[in-house]
């Protein structure tokens, strides 16, 4: 129970762990089986998805990394588990419906490569000899003998390698034993086994699958000077050069004292982790660049604007977009309208004719597309399509446009509404009263 | 107007359905009800339940709808709403009329039948994802896995099979309150389900195993253990795990 204790909480802030990814019906015999959406099964008080049983094997580590809670020159209870004990408890949480699957990350002892190979045996048991079927996601180290990387993909169902920083001089500045080369490489020859596997599985149907569920990252933001057009960039390249399914950020949790760490005041950056979320979701599902986001000139997003209002804000001139005739692509474009929202509209618009009323049931957020859109060529409100106005309106509270109970007022009309409460009362008004002259 | 009474299940509301094209009704002047409710000039139609018809409806459905709309149809039939039948009614008569093809039923969300149906699935889809990971099994003395939920939309049928498929070998059992329903699976067998009325069974009187109550404690400590505190937002939590699906899961109690 201790060890369970030490293990899960030196595993914590590790982020890479969606059980998505890979469809596999059971066998009939083994237990187990995964769904491509993944599964969650609960949610932590800090809001995040338990999905996986996500533990350390153990949290020693001959590594001093600044950021990390494991590094060797901190002194916290440190604990091991056997395979067995890691068997055991992922097949009786599994029984349970408790996790999806495990996550299996370690801190290394004595090298890269003799943890790895514990690792692998932990997994093989798991597979072979307890028969499970179901998730499995484990961290390759950097530095491992790439046929010992190559054994361990045919077992598990994502691999992923953690780029801890998005540039070198950070990794350089903050994890002095490790180095973006050894980081690439294991992430490279991942990416060439899929590519290969994949070939093989259209000559032989079954073919075993190497890492079926692809390859993921993480990075730390906040803990470096680097601006987000420098990780979005960094984001944008992993995704094209080495194909990976997901690059995950995690805001800086200072939990050791170092002086080359930064102090947090207001806490981990969280915003900012947001802002990337949202920017990655732009790159990856809405046909977005990194370059069309942000730029040398403004390195930073916009604390009070989404990426995507700021690029719409920006681009004026692309909008309104008419719903009824707009491109697929150009609906994305538009702030409010989501992946889902934009194939209905272009589901619904072959039999009808939209109207904002249908926009609404379809499930398009108009508090923030009214600024963008026309229906048959009108728009919902008189607005203007000025930069300033727009900003304003999405932004202030008070000056935006107010939305009823059915969503569709232009403003809602209340008793206190009059303007003369809004002005302060003069002293000469007040002298007035006071006479009985008002 | 024609008024079809059906009972509120799978197999009454498309006999109904069935029988409403058998009579050639014209969409706008019927109405399926699965209530006694009255309407002003309604020529009321009583329906029994008929399995052949109910297939026949099924094969249509499936035939020209394709596999994806058929299971978002029979989603929306596990809804608990009581305009359901018509929703589906007037949704299917149209998909049939306008020759939509397969996958289009439900595209026509400018519709009000076709968006009601549309919105009935989604929310029945969602508590069955929902509940595909929040259920908790519970072993019993005798190592029978034992679940009680207490879901909205009727989807103890949806549910039963990715059980079934995740663990073959295992006895499990899952009991909907709400409905007093069991979801019976014997290992390495077909499941099926069953109603309280036949068999007495009492939950409240089931035994868990000595280990049970340990991997309970282990769980929620790792629960607790994997919670950054420097991040801690409770709001997110709820929004993500509604509270009622809690008083089911052992972290929570």
């Amino acid at each position: 129970m201790d060890k369970l204790g030490i293990l899960t909480d030196a595993a914590k802030y590790d982020v890479a762990c969606t059980s998505s990814g890979v469809d596999r019906k059971g066998d009939g015999h083994s237990l187990g089986n995964c769904l491509a959406g993944g599964i969650c099964h609960s949610f932590s008080s800090d809001g995040r998805c338990i999905s996986l049983l996500k533990i350390l094997f153990t949290n020693e580590c001959i590594y001093d990394c600044k950021y990390c809670i494991n590094r060797c020159s901190n002194d916290v209870p440190r604990a091991t588990f056997t395979p067995e004990e890691i068997c055991t408890l992922t097949m009786e949480f599994y029984r349970r419906n408790y996790i999806e699957g495990l996550f299996l990350s370690s801190g290394i002892v004595k090298s890269p490569g003799f943890t790895m190979e514990l690792i692998y045996r932990a997994i093989w048991l798991l597979r072979n000899k307890y028969h499970f079927n179901g998730y499995v996601h484990v961290k390759a180290i950097p530095g491992t003998d790439p046929e010992l990387i190559q054994r361990l993909g045919f077992l598990v169902d994502r691999m992923s390698v953690n780029l801890e920083l998005p540039t070198a001089e950070g990794l350089r500045a903050l994890a002095p034993n490790k180095h973006r080369k050894n980081i690439l490489t294991p992430m490279r020859q991942i990416q060439t086994g899929i590519h290969a596997n994949k070939e093989e599985l259209v000559v032989y149907r079954h073919a075993p699958k190497f890492v079926g569920g692809g390859q993921a990252t993480q990075m730390i933001i906040g803990a470096t000077p680097e601006t987000d057009y420098q990780i979005l960039n960094v984001a944008e390249n992993l995704y094209q050069k080495f194909e990976l399914k997901r690059v995950f950020y995690s805001a800086f949790v200072r939990v050791n004292e170092d002086k080359n760490l930064p102090a947090l005041p207001g806490g981990p950056p969280l915003l900012r982790e947001h802002r990337l979320y949202q920017a990655d979701w732009l790159l990856r599902f809405y046909g977005f660049r990194a370059s069309e986001l942000l730029d040398e000139g403004r390195p930073f997003f916009n604390v009070l604007l989404d990426p995507k209002e700021d690029w719409a804000v920006r681009h004026l001139e692309e909008f309104p977009v008419e719903i009824n005739r707009a491109s697929y692509e150009m609906l994305l474009r538009v702030p409010g309208i989501g992946v889902k929202s934009a194939q209905r509209i272009v589901a619904a618009r072959r039999s009808a004719k939209l109207s904002f009323e249908d926009l609404k049931k379809i499930g398009v957020v108009l508090k923030r597309a009214i600024y963008f859109i026309t229906c048959s060529g009108r728009m919902m409100y008189p607005t203007k399509l000025e930069e300033d106005y727009i900003v304003r309106n999405l932004t202030s509270e008070k000056d935006r446009i107010r939305f009823g109970s059915d969503g569709m007022s232009y403003r809602q009309m209340s008793l206190f509404d009059d303007g003369a409460f809004q002005r302060p009362v003069t002293a000469r008004e007040r002298l007035l009263s006071a006479v009985g002259h008002v | 107007m024609r008024v079809y009474q059906c009972e509120d299940s799978l197999e009454g509301i498309f006999t109904a359905i069935y029988n409403a094209y058998e009579d050639k009704s014209s969409r706008q002047d019927t109405m399926i009800s699965l209530t006694e409710e009255l309407y002003l000039f309604g020529e009321y139609v009583p329906v029994t339940v008929d399995v052949t018809k109910a297939v026949k409806v099924m094969n249509t459905l499936h035939r020209r709808f394709g596999e994806e709309d058929y299971m978002k149809v029979c989603l929306a039939l596990a809804s608990r709403d009581e305009q359901k039948a018509q929703a589906i009614y007037q949704t299917v008569a149209l998909g049939l009329a306008s020759c939509c093809g397969k996958g289009h039923l439900l595209d026509n969300l400018a519709d009000d039948y076709v968006n009601k149906v549309f919105f009935l699935s989604r929310a029945a889809n969602n508590e069955l994802c929902h509940l595909r990971g929040f259920i908790r099994f519970s072993e019993l003395e005798n190592g029978i896995l034992y679940s009680s939920i207490g879901p909205k939309n009727n989807i103890l049928t949806f549910l039963m099979p990715h059980f079934a498929d995740r663990m073959p070998r295992e006895n499990f059992m899952i009991y909907d309150e709400g409905r007093d329903l069991f979801g019976v699976h014997p290992a390495g067998k077909e499941w099926y389900l069953l109603q309280d009325e036949e068999i007495r069974l009492r939950p409240e009187t089931f035994r868990y195993s000595e280990e049970e109550m340990q991997y309970r404690e282990l769980f929620r400590h790792f629960c607790h253990k994997i919670a950054i505190k420097e991040r801690k937002n409770l709001e997110l939590q709820r929004n993500l795990l509604p509270l009622r699906f809690r008083e089911y899961m052992i972290e929570f109690r």
